[in-house]
């Protein structure tokens, strides 16, 4: 009974408060407030969820207490929580950043709960088509957040975001369906299992689709090209939102349909690994050439999304754990940077050099970890594979050090340019930002030096993450302690 | 201005307001016994809701937005949609509270159930009920925001612009050379 509770709370808190904000206005600061803690408790209830799927194994319910098989289910494993956490989390401290500047639009208190609401269910579903439906939800809450404050180019940067956005949902709403074509079932574990009965071909074209749906979604090289409209165009909160919880749906699904498709993401792996790679080295060199913060943190984000997708191609255990550790530091990291390029004052450019030092992968960052992470892979899988894998481990190795480097210079660039080079122009002294505003920015970049300091709770998440893709679908609880 | 009230009768014919106005009570009753017949035979909330929406729609296509606005509850469309969404959530999580999955409909498989007339009181017509408020509720809300935003576009026209329509609203919403304007 409690492992219900705790597996409807987190849902359900942001969705019932999401409808009844709806009806108030979010410009009164009491409906913000009641809204962040609404979402805090929330986030509270997620966090317990993911210590109890850590220590005892995943969550099932099967809803409306039909027979296994025919009800939709309800299911939190680690990569679920994993992604659930980190994305509620950056949302919550969104929130609260709005809150603490003051919201302009009566709806952003609804919108982002919604999103939250559409989230949750996404990562804790066990079902492909609540999956669709969920990913719909939270998506339909973008399009809203991202003409949030609704100048010209805001609204522009919505409309673009809504029609690709709304072609990758086409895209996997067909693969969904030919899914449940070719086996019969919705349910993840029972399309996993029957997948292997159906014709090759079929599942590579699913297999496709899938992978297009989710890249532009995450916004990988070849599917990219939307992704600094929007970025650039985005009120900070809401760029922090979209790149920090909702990318998450992309790298989510590339993992989580990795894992039902293992035999096609083996076929895929050259055409994985080349693209992750692309999407590495496009996005560090478009960054460097760009001048404005949020067009290099935009270029950025294809780039760090390119290591996640180089992990996934690397595959494994180790691969996958690195998967999972770099999308969650990489929502970290790209939701501090968003919120910090738009404050002024003391401590807001320390707090964007942690960033900076984490996005590029310098200790005691915890971004440092996730690029170990990768590298580690990259090694792992050269080890059994002679000349050919040697080859590999030294252009992948070679592709994330460089990757990396230029992060740096990328980074330090921008770091160079506004928040040190401002000082002698001298004309204009900018305002601070509010203190909240700026000690909320602390607690995160804060949490960024924790992790990367302590990084257990960090290396088991993305295990036992991995170990539930990698896991036989039939006992995926048993997969879990190794340390 | 002055024009938009005597324009709006010019629009449709006779034929088309009397078959608006004989077909919106079967329409609605068609959408009612969809929404509480729904278990022994086809039809659901969702299709209920948007069958409801269209008869209210052709209200709007035949006797214009004012008239249309004028029918009772059709102002609260708006609210429909989140009163729906609680029930919805009301009905999904109660069985949490008691211990069941959500998504458990009361009384269970095999139990008795209360009858009014021919409707059997269970908690998923409750249900499908809110779906049908949401339904029609979203529905009617697009349409009426289309029928505001035509008839401000009106408004801002004047009843001088006598030209082409596509002129007109061109000028009004798209601007020209906007391309790089934050660079």
């Amino acid at each position: 009974m409690t492992d219900q509770t705790l597996l409807v709370l987190p849902a359900g808190i942001p969705w019932v408060l999401a409808a009844v904000f709806a009806l108030l206005d979010g410009r009164r600061r009491w409906v913000g407030r009641i809204a962040a803690v609404g979402l805090g408790v929330s986030f509270v209830s997620m966090v317990a969820l993911a210590l109890r799927v850590l220590r005892d194994g995943p969550v099932e319910v099967v809803a409306g207490n039909w027979p296994a098989g025919v009800g939709i289910v309800l299911r939190a494993d680690a990569l679920g929580v994993a992604f659930a956490v980190v994305s509620i989390g950056v949302m919550l401290v969104s929130l609260l950043y709005e809150v603490s500047l003051g919201m302009r639009s009566r709806t952003f208190p609804a919108v982002v709960l919604f999103m939250a609401a559409g989230l949750t269910g996404l990562f804790l579903t066990g079902d492909i088509f609540n999956f669709y439906v969920f990913f719909e939800v939270s998506v339909t809450a973008a399009y809203v957040l991202t003409s949030y404050r609704e100048r010209d180019y805001q609204v522009r940067a919505a409309f673009i975001f809504a029609i690709v956005n709304l072609f990758g949902s086409v895209v996997f709403l067909i693969a969904a369906a030919s899914l449940y074509h070719v086996t019969g079932s919705l349910e993840m574990q029972t399309v996993a299992e029957r997948l292997g009965e159906t014709s090759p071909n079929s599942a590579i074209t699913i297999a496709v689709a899938i992978f297009v749906a989710f890249s532009l979604k995450l916004g990988l090289f070849p599917f990219h090209f939307w992704l600094p409209a929007v970025y650039v165009g985005s009120h900070p909160p809401v760029a922090a939102i979209l790149s920090g919880a909702l990318a998450n749906i992309g790298s989510y699904g590339l993992l989580r349909f990795g894992g039902i498709l293992p035999d096609q993401l083996a076929l895929g792996t050259y055409a994985v690994l080349i693209l992750g790679s692309a999407s590495i080295i496009y996005g560090a060199l478009q960054s460097i050439s760009r001048s404005d913060v949020s067009e290099v943190l935009a270029y950025s984000a294809i780039g760090q999304a390119g290591y996640i997708l180089l992990a996934l191609g690397l595959g494994g255990p180790v691969g996958f754990s690195a998967a999972v550790i770099y999308a969650v530091v990489n929502s970290l990291n790209k939701a501090l940077l968003f919120l910090v390029a738009g404050l002024r004052g003391p401590l807001v450019g320390a707090a964007f050099a942690v960033g900076a030092l984490s996005v590029a992968g310098v200790p005691p960052a915890v971004g440092f970890i996730a690029k170990i992470a990768v590298f580690k892979a990259a090694l792992a899988a050269g080890a059994g594979g002679g000349t050919a894998g040697a080859v590999g481990t030294v252009v992948f190795v070679t592709v994330i050090f460089v990757g990396g480097a230029l992060s740096f210079v990328y980074m330090f660039q921008i770091y160079q340019r506004v928040f040190l080079a401002r000082e002698p122009q001298g004309g204009h002294v900018e305002k601070p930002s509010p203190r909240a505003t700026r000690a909320l920015v602390g607690v995160l970049a804060a949490l960024v030096l924790v992790f990367g300091l302590w990084p257990e709770p960090l290396l088991v998440l993305g295990e036992e993450a991995a170990a539930v893709l990698t896991g036989s679908p039939g006992d995926v609880s048993g997969g879990g302690d190794s340390p | 201005m002055k024009n938009a009230p005597a324009r709006t009768p010019e629009i449709t014919s006779v034929l088309v307001r009397t078959i608006a106005k004989l077909l919106f009570l079967p329409i609605l009753v068609t959408a009612v016994a969809m929404l509480i017949k729904g278990y022994a035979q086809p039809g659901d909330g969702f299709s209920a809701g948007v069958v409801g929406a269209l008869g209210i729609l052709l209200q709007y296509l035949a006797f214009g937005r004012r008239t249309a606005e004028r029918l009772p509850l059709v102002g609260f469309a708006g609210k429909g949609v989140f009163a729906g969404l609680l029930i919805a959530l009301l009905v999904a999580a109660t069985p949490v509270f008691l211990g069941q999955p959500v998504f458990t409909h009361y009384p269970p498989a095999g139990a008795s159930v209360i009858y009014v007339g021919t409707i059997e009181l269970i908690t998923a017509l409750l249900f499908d009920t809110a779906v049908f408020l949401m339904v029609m509720g979203f529905v009617l809300g697009g349409v009426q925001m289309i029928a505001q935003t035509i008839a401000d576009e009106d408004e801002y026209r004047g009843p001088e612009a006598t030209g082409p329509e596509f002129d007109a609203s061109a000028g009004t919403d798209v601007e020209p050379s906007s391309g790089g304007g934050r660079r």
